[in-house]
């Protein structure tokens, strides 16, 4: 756990959409076999923040370091070429395609790839490692693969998503509100899978609003205010309180006092 | 590729699960509506009388195609229409004055419908107006230039024969029905509709970013540009079609094709594809397409007073999409 090579370096990020500046100074480092919580209230900019990261809406200025090498990350497609892979809040599944459709998506198994996007999809490969990774997640349900998204619940949903990132054994694996909506089983699979992704040495950005969680898994929080990285602190450092003062922007001795006032 | 999608084992639930699938419901719609006909009016299924269903079938059924493969990525396209006597009426009017010979006449003609798709395109993912009100629009316009160029005269059609009208509009004896070669065309675009839908990558791109856009671009899809070449090749299809048909009966008219942007979409959705995009069905598109010909075709043989005939057939449009709400409520949670 102790520090690996950085992965992921941001420097300065902006972001604004028309005049509402989402992100406005975010800077921090990420390495090898880190789990970082990046925590921050409602409408911090976290969601903007990775989504920066991820190609879904390229930043406005600031530098982003994949590796120690200048990345311009401007889509989807060159986050994942970097071996970023998200899951996103806000579902990322096509709920009319069947699970083993979703989790190749973007990178369809083909036989002939020489036809390009008109190449047949492999269907024996696809079902057979869909089968695989459903085993892999704590899924309570067995699930076949070609079952539509469609009739899955939200957590089930969440639990594809993850393991759709886990297939690709991404260096960075960014984690929006992985836990929302999950029943406890699947929360522990969701945890048990980031300390999984740890220990294969790969890096993990997880934001998360349950800071009982943040303290079960990461290494370090980086705390978020109105657009701007405003703390970070290595979680054997600090405790629960200071982390949520941290979060609202008081001081930890006033949240004690009014803590102990109800 | 219905097996693909149909997650039962039971033998018990697959057989639901069939009965379930649009694409099966239309068929028995359609078999139940031919058989009926038949019984009706044996003069329905006179070789006289198939070969008139089967010339028309492939004009409005090439542009189906094209229409559910947009319909499944999410937009369409009202354009299809005007695009359809437009080809044409550049071809022959290019052909005719003998400006350039029939073979770049018809290059030109198709490039003018790759230039509509492609501005379609543009406007709706680039500027991000809605399908409707683009091509409505682009309807009016491409429309319009063929009554203008026109002077509103239908055109008299190239009537020489050459390598291009047996290829677009020749006819065969097949048996006892007389048939077009436009046939050909219409069941070897189907076959590579239905491959790129089902099996190839491009297909599971097509029903992703139909499904949910912001999915299949956050895993790196190019979403606007299939939606562009969607746009594209339905309206070169739409131009196709149009040619195949001015070739065939020997006319180019501006006003050709007039309303056939809602009967195309109507053939597309009562095969079972969804209008808000996500799931589309080839097979259910032919369904849809043989279907309304038939209807046409069978109500005036019937013998409904041709006024009362558009009531007939909006209601049987309704009747085929209530069902397929129903299939939908039964078999999906949400
Ligand atoms: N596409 C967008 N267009 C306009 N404003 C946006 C957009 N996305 C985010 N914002 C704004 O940017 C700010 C930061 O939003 P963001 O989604 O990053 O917050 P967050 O920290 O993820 O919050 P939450 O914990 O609620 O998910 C908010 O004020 C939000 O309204
Ligand atoms: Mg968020």
């Amino acid at each position: 756990m102790s520090a690996g090579a950085e992965i992921l370096r941001l420097d300065r990020v902006r972001k604004s959409f028309g005049n509402v500046h989402a992100l406005k100074n975010a800077s921090m480092v990420l390495r090898e076999g880190e789990v970082v919580a990046l925590l921050g209230d409602n409408g911090a900019g976290k969601s903007t923040l990775i989504k920066a990261i991820s190609g879904v809406h390229p930043f406005d200025g600031g530098e982003i370091h994949v590796r120690g090498q200048r990345a311009s990350i401007r889509n989807a497609r060159d986050a994942m070429d970097l071996g970023i892979e998200t899951i996103h809040q806000d579902t990322s599944l096509a709920p009319d395609l069947s699970i083993a459709r979703n989790l190749f998506l973007g990178r369809e198994p083909v036989t002939l790839p020489w036809l390009g996007v008109f190449a047949p999809l492999d269907f024996t490969a696809l079902r057979q490692a869909a089968t695989v990774l459903l085993k892999r997640v704590g899924i309570s349900k067995k699930l076949d693969a070609d079952v539509l998204v469609n009739t899955l619940s939200g957590g089930e949903r969440q639990s594809i998503a993850i393991s759709r990132a886990m297939q690709f054994a991404a260096k960075l694996i960014i984690l929006d509100e992985p836990t929302n909506n999950l029943g406890v089983e699947e929360t522990h699979g969701v945890l048990r899978f980031v300390r999984e992704v740890r220990a294969a040495g790969h890096g993990v950005l997880f934001i998360t609003h349950n800071i009982h969680h943040v303290f079960q898994v990461a290494d370090r929080v980086v705390v978020m205010r109105r657009g701007e990285v405003v703390a970070e602190r290595n979680v054997v450092d600090t405790d629960l309180l200071s982390v949520e003062a941290l979060i609202m922007g008081v001081d930890a001795s006033t949240l004690a006092k009014d803590t102990a006032a109800h | 590729m219905t097996v693909l999608i149909q997650p039962f084992d039971k033998p018990a639930s697959r057989w639901r699960g069939l009965a379930g699938s649009p694409q099966i419901a239309s068929l028995v719609i359609l078999a139940i509506v031919l058989v009926g006909f038949s019984l009706a009016r044996p003069a329905f299924l006179s070789p006289l009388n198939i070969s008139n269903m089967m010339a028309f079938l492939p004009e409005l059924g090439i542009i189906a195609l094209g229409m559910t493969l947009l319909l499944t990525a999410g937009e369409f396209d009202l354009s299809v229409g005007a695009t359809f006597a437009l080809g044409p009426v550049i071809v022959m009017l290019l052909a005719q004055n003998g400006v350039v010979d029939i073979g770049t006449a018809l290059a030109i003609g198709l490039l003018v419908c790759i230039a509509i798709g492609a501005i379609n395109g543009l406007i709706v993912t680039k500027i991000g107006i809605s399908s409707f009100l683009v091509t409505l629009s682009m309807l009016m316009i491409v429309r319009g230039v063929a009554l203008y160029i026109t002077q509103g005269f239908p055109l008299k059609s190239w009537d020489q024969p050459g390598v291009f009208v047996t290829l677009l509009a020749d006819s065969f004896e097949l048996g006892p029905w007389r048939l077009y070669t436009s046939l050909w065309w219409f069941i070897a675009l189907t076959a590579l509709a239905a491959y790129i839908l089902n099996f190839s990558k491009l297909g599971n791109w097509i029903s992703a970013i139909g499904s949910n856009r912001n999915a299949a671009v956050a895993r790196g899809v190019p979403a606007d540009a299939v939606k562009i070449g969607l746009f594209i090749v339905t309206s070169v299809l739409a131009g196709l079609a149009g040619m195949i048909s001015a070739f065939r009966i020997s006319a180019a008219s501006p006003v050709a094709g007039t309303g056939y942007e809602l009967e195309v979409i109507a053939m597309v959705v009562v095969g079972g594809t969804a209008l808000t995009g996500g799931r589309g069905t080839i097979l259910g598109t032919i369904v849809g397409a043989v279907m309304l010909r038939a209807i046409r075709n069978g109500i005036v043989l019937v013998g409904v007073p041709g006024l009362a005939f558009n009531i007939f057939v909006g209601a049987i449009i309704l009747v085929m999409l209530i069902l397929h709400a129903f299939i939908q409520k039964r078999s999906f949670r949400r």
